[in-house]
């Protein structure tokens, strides 16, 4: 009966998604049920996996159509379920569930609402199956069918200014990463005739040939694409941004996992035996780009929820880093940080839709005040923004400490500054929009706003509670879920004899990696050194603001020559009136001048022209497909 | 070679319309890819038949036939919607210049 349980976790959303066409235009209240029972039976089945998977170590393969391996030869399409893919199904299932919930309320003033719900069953469905599969060619299926009720759902409410150009920009990048896969895909059954993921790992190991170095580049920069990372990102923001919030959150939450699930599965299954240290370079450059980039951008914004998706961005790069490192510690970092990712980042974007929900903008310069007017909103909000910014006890600080660590420990001191100065942005970041919408002065357009309703504070409660639990309670999270789902990434030998016959990976695969278990210690929890540093930190984020701000003061004869504008008063000793509000894009306005360079050159190459974007993408598949045929022997 | 072509309109060519042809053009290469991937000279149709199967007759891979027809259909699925999602532009914006179309930037 266990064995089941993968297949009907995954048809169960698509067959929701189904009775919803057939069934969802008559009521609200049918839609309502057909998909909280789908999303919730499907999450209840991942739950029910934990103990076999996870606890005892099993591992569960099922072959559609019962089509079993002839002679170790794989021939039909099979599932394959070890605790790396149960970690993500996990997350998947988490966040579809509860954006089902949130979703009722925040969606009930739009109209075909049934196409909605078939979309986000199959978004769901699409990336559940993608990270159940054993079996390449399904995997590139399970894609595309995510990415079209993905760019589907960007266009969802195309009354938004520019949600039909972030669709189109979206589904011209995301076909061209797929056809990037799909080519990789080809390539590699090209050479070794078959699909299977467990069958490739074992037959090509130490044994490559440069068509299959070839088409690891074009994987790469196909699920790097998936992945949003940089830069491979610029169709990211637009859609996280014109998406309802529901959806924002399923992006950020699975549909970027889906491309670093994807990445893990290509980098530690099927070139396993590739020399990892040789691609450890690129990885991390790319990760560490992607921190950088992603949140610098994100000061710049003045739109709450573009500004999230940077911060998406950024994050993502902090998982890719803590994955290119290569050492058990570095990937335990980098799946915590996954795991936390999805729990605050979905968790912001359901307090930005709760705003949308009350005042009908995202833009930070007309927004203010909201606290008062929506008090659980601005609590919840505060949760997800020092969980995001890595301040203890919430989870962030725990998963990006481990990263840190890692990456001072196998020598990269620089990541180490750069993850811990990007920190320090985030932070900077979060301060400048609490200020902007939650406090300071109400601004006209949120006068009339209210709490939102019950149905969707639930499921924000659930996810800060959830923040503070992964926060407070790391040796327990890592010990259940982690830890298992690290020795998997690094030990593959398990998860090819269950897919194939006992004793097949023996000859390919002996030696066992073991993955340290983390306590409070390496959580950095209870050493002193560890919070002087912290110390530091936040010392530097505080320095930080008040030089943004003292750098105004002392511009002031230069400024208020130039600008004859009173919002900047509030810097200056003499203030208008009594109240005055600091808008969203003023905070860290002395900042933005001395890097004005730097800022000016990345704002004007976020054209917003699909051709620019197009041709990142394809320099990025020319650098990694040249440095992988250069570096790696 | 269509691949390469396909990259290049869609780099290059600032019409929506374009763009699409050119996803439409690495499509196509792709799929190419995939059969001549197959491909066994002289081989014959892969159906299962009841008689004169001679040791000397040999198949084309029938697997990835399969994934070429799979491959057709999403192809067709991705100009479709990218072809309404022009059409939508249109109307909005009034223009399909790539240029003009980036109210979404930086």
């Amino acid at each position: 009966m266990m064995q089941h349980y993968p297949v009907l976790s995954i048809i169960i959303l698509f067959l929701g998604a189904f009775l919803n066409a057939l069934f969802g235009g008559k009521s609200s209240i049918v839609r309502n049920i057909i998909t909280f029972l789908s999303t919730g039976t499907s999450f209840l089945l991942i739950l029910l996996l934990i103990k076999p998977i996870m606890l005892e170590g099993k591992v569960i393969s099922y072959w559609m159509g019962n089509w079993i391996p002839v002679s170790d030869w794989a021939i039909g399409i099979g599932l394959e379920v070890d605790q790396l893919s149960l970690f993500f199904a996990l997350l998947v299932s988490f966040t579809v569930f509860l954006s089902g919930i949130y979703s009722f309320k925040y969606m009930e003033n739009d109209d075909t609402l049934d196409k909605y719900y078939v979309l986000y069953l199959m978004l769901s469905g699409g990336v559940m199956g993608f990270v159940l599969s054993g079996d390449i060619f399904n995997m590139f299926v399970m894609i595309e069918i995510f990415t079209f009720a993905a760019v589907a759902l960007t266009a969802f409410r195309n009354y938004i200014e520019g949600a039909l150009e972030a669709a189109f920009k979206y589904i011209v990048i995301g076909s061209i990463g797929s056809s990037f896969i799909l080519a990789g895909t080809t390539l590699l059954y090209a050479q070794l005739h078959t699909l299977n993921m467990a069958q490739i790992a074992a037959l090509m190991h130490k044994n490559y040939t440069p068509i299959t170095l070839f088409s690891l580049g074009l994987m790469f920069t196909g699920y790097a694409v998936k992945s949003f990372i940089v830069p491979c990102h610029a169709a990211a923001p637009d859609a996280y941004m014109t998406a309802p919030s529901s959806i924002s959150m399923l992006f950020s939450g699975m549909v970027n996992k889906a491309g670093v699930y994807g990445m893990i599965r290509l980098l530690y299954m099927l070139f396993q035996s590739i020399n990892l240290p040789s691609m450890q370079i690129l990885i991390i450059i790319l990760g560490t780009i992607t921190m950088f980039i992603g949140v610098t951008m994100a000061l710049i914004q003045n739109d709450f929820k573009r500004l999230l998706a940077f911060h998406s961005i950024s994050q993502i790069g902090y998982v890719i880093t803590g994955i290119g490192l290569s050492t058990a510690l570095g990937i335990t970092g980098g799946l915590y940080h996954a795991l936390n990712h999805t729990l605050f980042k979905g968790l912001l974007f359901l307090c930005a839709g709760a705003v949308f929900y009350s005042v009908g903008t995202t833009d930070l310069n007309k927004l203010g005040g909201l606290a008062k007017k929506m008090p659980h909103t601005a609590l919840i909000f505060l949760i997800g923004a020092f969980s995001i910014s890595g301040l203890p006890p919430f989870n962030g600080f725990v998963s990006k400490w481990l990263i840190y660590q890692s990456a001072y420990e196998e020598g990269f001191v620089i990541v180490t500054i750069i993850a811990l100065l990007v920190s320090v942005l985030t932070l900077a970041s979060f301060i400048k929009v609490t200020q902007s919408v939650f406090f300071g002065q109400l601004s006209k357009e949120c006068e009339n706003a209210k709490e939102v309703p019950i149905g969707m504070r639930i499921p924000m409660w659930i996810m800060a509670f959830m923040c503070f639990i992964t926060g407070i309670l790391p040796q327990y999270v890592t010990k259940y879920l982690i830890t298992p789902a690290v020795s998997a990434t690094l030990n593959i030998g398990k998860y090819i004899d269950a897919m194939l016959k006992d004793g097949y990976a023996e000859k390919y695969f002996k030696e066992t990696v073991p993955v340290p278990n983390i306590n409070y210690k390496l959580a950095g929890y209870w050493r002193p050194e560890y919070y002087l540093i912290l110390f530091i930190i936040i010392l530097l984020a505080f320095t930080l603001t008040v030089l943004a701000g003292g750098i105004d003061v002392n511009r002031r004869s230069i400024v208020s020559k130039e600008i004859e504008d009173y919002k900047y008063d509030t810097f200056y000793s003499g203030e208008k009136s009594e109240y005055s509000q600091v808008g969203g894009a003023d905070l860290f306005w002395g900042l933005k001048y001395d890097f004005r360079k730097y800022f000016n050159f990345m704002h004007s190459a976020h054209s917003g022209v699909v051709n620019d974007y197009t041709l990142w993408i394809i320099s990025t598949a020319a650098i990694v497909i040249a440095y992988i045929f250069l570096l790696v022997p | 070679m269509l691949i390469v072509l396909g990259i290049y309109t869609v780099v290059t060519k600032k019409n929506l319309i374009k763009t699409v042809i050119g996803l439409s053009l690495i499509d196509y290469g792709v799929n190419l890819l995939i059969v001549s991937v197959g491909f066994n000279a002289g081989g014959s149709a892969p159906i299962f038949t009841f008689n004169e199967i001679k040791p000397d007759t040999f198949f084309v891979d029938p697997v990835p036939q399969a994934l070429t027809l799979t491959s057709i259909v999403i192809g067709a699925c991705v100009t479709a919607m990218t072809l309404s999602l022009v059409i939508k532009i249109k109307d909005k914006y009034g223009t399909i210049d790539a240029d003009k179309v980036r109210r979404l930037n930086g």
